[in-house]
């Protein structure tokens, strides 16, 4: 029995900051099947710190999906957990406008709601700036990062019949 | 001894805002409260769309209270198409209503303003040292949300607000779990309200009196219906609000700013306090009294406390209002419009004060012109004139006392700067 939220971070109107919520739609429209004894839950949270601490709250197993910059090409797609990196945003949670992922999960921890397991992925950008839609190389590999997520929820999924 | 403070970005507001302080040989030269936020042209965007897409499109206005924007363009659309709507829909927006000024609040006092009081920059080391009251603010925010979740069927941005009515109503028994998580709210806010109490003495003392402006409708501590209320001139209607506004442009700010009786005037918890205060539910007066607040409150830095006040009356009203809901039973309601041409004005209590949006469409319900005039932008000439005050009387102390009490009275204001067109930036010379 596994309960599982995946969550889109980032802002569609800045270009490829929006990666999390792109990849989060191509999932919505899969219509994915859980095995009836799990759960799949689909979430975007867009920029908000605040809730971001309220969605994952008591959660099993919660996927985040974000634009990272990682020193990587752009378009690289890589899997970790909060304990493997390290943020440099220096000027995060100064207003509400600007939150740093990390430390809200550092607050979640404290306040005894940290989910049993996160999951991050990160996508290096090509182009964050105003617009919609996804720059050439990110547009070129969504089908990847969309496999590569799949292959995380995978095993809670019911055969189609 | 010449003095230049830069504070570049003020923190824990909600967007962009400088302060420019010069003094010379201990005199204060000049101060200027700057607001360089980028313009949002939400106006124009309006312009061209159809009446059934304006309040989709204002809620985005603000990621904080995206429901006022929404009730007040539908209470405008409403005035102009001449639709009346139903008992039940008023008491099920106000319900709405009151979820968002809750959340706002409770995130304004406890993750932007405690931290002030506790001598902190941030909430964030509170989390190590006041963890239990970390956790009930937390917990107060998250109620909020639900609350709004389950009546505008999202935590922000609503979908279930349509003119003439909702596309989605509560059930009874979601209401009826609504009243158990309201009478739950009140021991919660009852904690946070003894720290604020415990913490008082750490408020700015400062008084300017000023004017304050905020809806007044006689034996109510309204947020919703009535008359533009002054606390030095007789009542206005809603649609005269342009005689009140009286929008100028300064140099040194994108937004425009706003006079009535005198230079400036303040809106917002305070000013509501203190043309409604005596109509305040039973608790909430209680707490007022605790506090040692009188009917009539001079001092900006008492805004948050207000808020605090209002937070008490918020649940205790919604608590009626739900009463009344599941005594009448829901109705279901079709929301039926014809659109047609007109001009119309809506007006409502937001969380930072009066919000006022108008409207003309055409025949065809297509949106010709839109004005909004929102709480934040009518502040900003009252902060600068409350900085032209305070600024001299603080001069003589430590750079990092002057520039934590400008911050907090910028703070107390709860600006919301991208909204009116983003912190604080200051600079001493």
């Amino acid at each position: 029995m596994a309960h599982m939220m995946i969550c889109s971070l980032g802002n569609p109107l800045m270009g490829d900051e929006g990666i999390g919520c792109h990849i989060l739609s191509a999932l919505e429209s899969l219509s994915l099947m859980p095995h009836p004894s799990n759960t799949i839950k689909l979430q975007d949270l867009g920029t908000s710190g605040v809730h971001i601490l309220h969605a994952i709250a008591n959660q099993e197993k919660v996927i985040l999906i974000d634009c990272a910059y990682m020193d990587e090409p752009p378009g690289t797609i890589r899997r970790f957990t909060p304990e493997d990196v390290e943020s440099r945003k220096q000027n995060a949670h100064l207003s509400l406008h600007e939150g740093d992922l990390f430390r809200t999960l550092s607050i979640s921890k404290m306040l005894g709601e940290y989910p049993e397991e996160v999951i991050i992925f990160g996508i290096q950008p090509q182009d964050v700036s105003p617009c919609t839609g996804l720059s050439p190389t990110l547009t070129a590999n969504l089908h990847l990062y969309l496999a590569l997520v799949l292959s995380e929820i995978m095993p809670t999924l019911a055969p189609r019949t | 001894m010449n003095k230049r403070i830069d504070i570049h970005h003020i923190t824990r507001v909600e967007g962009h805002g400088n302060i420019v302080v010069d003094a010379k040989n201990g005199k204060v030269v000049d101060v200027e409260w700057q607001v360089p936020e980028a313009p949002r042209f939400f106006e124009s965007m309006l312009r061209g769309r159809s009446w059934q897409d304006v309040q989709t499109i204002v809620s985005r206005v603000c990621g904080i209270c995206s429901i006022s924007h929404s009730l007040t363009a539908l209470k405008g659309i409403e005035a102009a198409m001449g639709i009346e709507v139903s008992s039940q829909t008023k008491k099920i927006r106000l319900l709405t209503h009151y979820s968002e000024l809750l959340q706002s609040h409770v995130l304004h006092i406890g993750y932007l303003v405690a931290p002030d009081l506790l001598g902190v920059k941030s909430v964030i080391p509170l989390v190590d040292t006041h963890l239990d009251t970390v956790k009930t603010v937390i917990k107060l925010h998250r109620i909020a949300n639900q609350w709004s979740e389950l009546l505008a069927g999202r935590t922000t941005h609503p979908v279930t607000l349509q003119p003439g009515g909702f596309s989605k109503l509560p059930s009874s028994s979601d209401l009826q779990q609504l009243r158990v998580t309201l009478q739950n709210l009140l021991p919660d806010l009852k904690i946070v309200a003894e720290l604020l109490l415990s913490l008082a003495e750490k408020i700015p003392e400062f008084v300017r009196e000023t004017e304050y402006i905020a809806l007044v409708n006689p034996g109510y501590y309204t947020f919703y219906d009535g008359q533009i209320g002054s606390t030095d001139t007789a009542s206005t209607p809603v649609a005269d609000f342009e005689s009140i506004v009286n929008e100028y442009v300064v140099s040194q700010s994108t937004a425009k700013w706003a006079r009535h009786a005198r230079d400036s005037y303040a809106v917002g918890a305070l000013a509501r306090y203190n043309l409604n205060g005596e109509f305040l539910t039973p608790a909430a007066a209680d707490l007022a009294h605790s506090f040692g607040l009188k009917d009539h409150c001079y001092n900006p830095y008492w805004n948050s406390i207000a808020q605090l006040i209002e937070c008490i009356h918020i649940v205790e009203s919604a608590l009626e209002i739900v009463e009344e809901l599941l005594i009448d039973g829901i109705r279901e309601e079709v929301p039926k419009v014809q659109p047609r041409s007109g001009q119309g004005v809506g007006c409502l209590e937001a969380p930072r004060g009066i919000l006022f949006h108008q409207y003309t469409f055409d025949e065809r319900g297509i949106c010709e012109h839109a004005n909004l005039c929102i709480p934040t932008n009518q502040n900003h000439g009252n902060i600068q004139k409350d900085l032209e005050q305070l600024v001299p009387q603080i001069i003589d102390l430590s750079e990092e006392e002057i520039r934590l009490r400008m911050e907090m009275l910028v703070r107390a204001y709860d600006p919301c700067i991208s909204c009116s067109t983003h912190y604080l930036d200051i600079t001493f010379i």
